[in-house]
């Protein structure tokens, strides 16, 4: 097995398992044993409980459950625009380019959490969740990843790199899906996406923690589940006050750690040989 | 785009903005903000009211306060704050652009750069607050939390390294163009080359970045508890105050728009550069000869 191979295994254990925990999650969070309450790992495995005793596994599983669909979506969405934005460079449609460039140059013009806050306040109330707000994010980042694929493509030749190849006798297929998207486009577009969708789960993040500061429902979840930024809130108390509740402190960041190392092992599992 | 979105979305605007539930008297509030009669009418006499001075009163977060008053409050410490984290991206842009930056201490900060916004504001709110425990409001204790908002703001999410990386890819790329191998043959100085074949995608790349910036602004504030623009954003969102949140997103669209206006700047004066440019070379060729 060589490092490539190796980096897509860890990539895809870390995919497994986030859809893993999003599928198993509980509707609700158990009600607790309020004589385990502050319990670490130790006394309560595997990963301890909260102030009321209750596991900190649930704190897990719901908080998967509510990033994984958008996220992954959000990635899937800003890879297939971003492959279809390479595509079309070797199409050589000039009125198409400059609209791209276009909407990229509007859409980038544009602080995204700001796109992203508005989007929050304008949308009816049933329409709120992470899904809306991940395909806003994934649009916005779309014109970005759209544009950087079109200037791989443009550099290598475009039109003229798809005519060459026809004159060697390949199907339009072969060209467009092997030699232009798998073997070209392929480290740009897995890299936008794998970036968009740590990105969202971060999004998820920060709006739940901030939302929690203030002591405000969340736009990203309903108030009956938990989201990852609930461990943060819940473990950084024992930064400051003698609270024991380091270890969802560590459980947070470890999980932030984890969507991490999936971008990134994602990303390096497809650069360029 | 806000105007376009509230009339886009089905329902009534004056209940999307405020539903019923979380506001009183949709109907006054409608006729009030100017929304019973269409997003154009609305939109034109927002920015007629805007361009007075008139943006409104908070509805919700300090209730009946003028937007311009808490604006005017807000915005020297988001523009303090985007200032100070965008100096050290400049720095490192430049450094990148002279190739001086070692590509171990590039690996160490896009490693940096993985950590979200909201973790590495918890780090600094929590030193800042065990640090000064219950004085965390004091002038001086703001200023810490500005500088360690704008530290945060500079490395979270990729902001120092991409903007190293960029640089340096963007640079790298030049300097191996044929036209300046030729230069550096024949002594020229390799930078004073490349500087004006860079420049616009040089400056684009930095606009982006710090509209990056201007976007983590919101998290770094609402965490670390900058009273800015981006903490007020985030409140009047949360709050449903319509009138803050239109004032504030203006504000940072019309930040977005000066940064563009820079970069358009800097194209202009790169086009006269090179126009001026071989009288220049000419002119420095003769005096060589001279000498």
């Amino acid at each position: 097995m060589n490092s490539r191979h190796a980096l897509l295994m860890v990539a895809a254990t870390c995919t497994v398992a986030l859809l893993a925990a999003a599928l198993a999650a509980p509707e609700r969070l158990s009600q607790g044993d309020p004589g385990m309450a502050y319990a670490g790992p130790l006394k309560l495995p595997p990963f301890g409980a909260d102030n009321r005793g209750r596991p900190l596994l649930g704190y897990l599983l719901q908080g998967a459950s509510v990033v994984a669909l958008p996220a992954i979506g959000a990635g899937l969405l800003v890879s297939f625009l971003g492959a279809l934005g390479g595509l079309l460079r070797c199409v050589a449609n000039p009125g198409m380019e400059a609209l791209l460039h276009g909407l990229r140059e509007l859409v980038g013009a544009l602080p995204r959490m700001v796109v992203i806050l508005v989007v929050a306040l304008v949308l009816p109330l049933d329409w709120r969740g992470l899904g809306s707000l991940a395909l806003v994010w994934a649009l916005l980042a779309a014109p970005g990843a759209m544009d950087e694929a079109a200037e791989v493509a443009g550099r290598l030749g475009g039109a003229r790199f798809v005519e060459a190849l026809k004159a060697h006798g390949f199907s339009h297929l072969r060209i467009y899906l092997v030699h232009v998207l798998a073997l070209n486009l392929r480290p740009v577009v897995v890299r936008q996406g794998a970036e968009t969708a740590m990105q969202v789960v971060f999004l998820e993040v920060g709006l739940s923690y901030l939302a929690l500061a203030e002591n405000q429902p969340s736009f990203t979840h309903p108030d009956t589940s938990r989201s990852w930024a609930d461990l943060l809130y819940l473990g950084y108390p024992s930064v400051i006050l003698d609270i024991p509740t380091g270890h969802a402190l560590v459980l947070g960041l470890l999980l932030i750690a984890g969507i991490a190392l999936m971008a990134t092992t994602l990303t390096a599992a497809a650069r360029a040989r | 785009m806000v105007a376009w979105l509230i009339w886009a979305i089905p329902g009534d605007p004056a209940s999307i903005i405020c539903p019923p539930e979380v506001c009183a008297g949709t109907t006054g509030l409608a006729e009030r903000w100017n929304l019973d009669r269409g997003p154009i009418h609305f939109y034109l006499t927002w920015v007629s009211q805007a361009l007075n001075g008139d943006l409104g009163n908070s509805w919700r977060v300090q209730q009946g306060v003028p937007v311009v008053s808490l604006m005017k409050l807000a915005l020297p410490n988001t523009l303090s704050l985007i200032l100070l984290a965008s100096l050290p991206l400049m720095l490192g842009a430049v450094v990148a652009a002279l190739g001086r930056i070692p590509r171990k201490l590039e690996q160490v900060l896009q490693l940096g750069g993985a950590l979200p916004a909201v973790v590495l504001a918890l780090v600094a709110a929590a030193v800042v607050q065990l640090h000064f425990g219950a004085d965390m409001y004091s002038s001086q204790a703001c200023t810490i939390r500005l500088l360690a908002g704008a530290l945060v703001l500079g490395i979270a999410d990729g902001a120092l390294s991409s903007a190293v990386t960029g640089s340096r890819t963007l640079f790298q790329r030049e300097r191996g163009q044929r036209y300046v191998q030729v230069a550096r043959l024949r002594g020229e100085n390799v930078l004073s080359n490349t500087l004006p074949n860079v420049a616009g995608a040089w400056a684009g790349q930095l606009r982006a970045r710090i509209l990056h910036l201007m976007s983590g602004a919101v998290i770094v504030e609402a965490v670390l508890r900058i009273d800015g623009l981006g903490d007020l954003l985030w409140r009047a969102t949360l709050l449903q105050d319509f009138g803050i949140v239109l004032a504030a997103a203006t504000f940072f669209a019309l930040m977005s728009a000066l940064l563009l206006l820079l970069q358009a700047l800097v194209e202009v004066f790169v086009a006269w550069h090179s126009r001026r440019a071989p009288s220049l070379v000419s002119r420095q060729s003769t005096t060589r000869v001279a000498a």
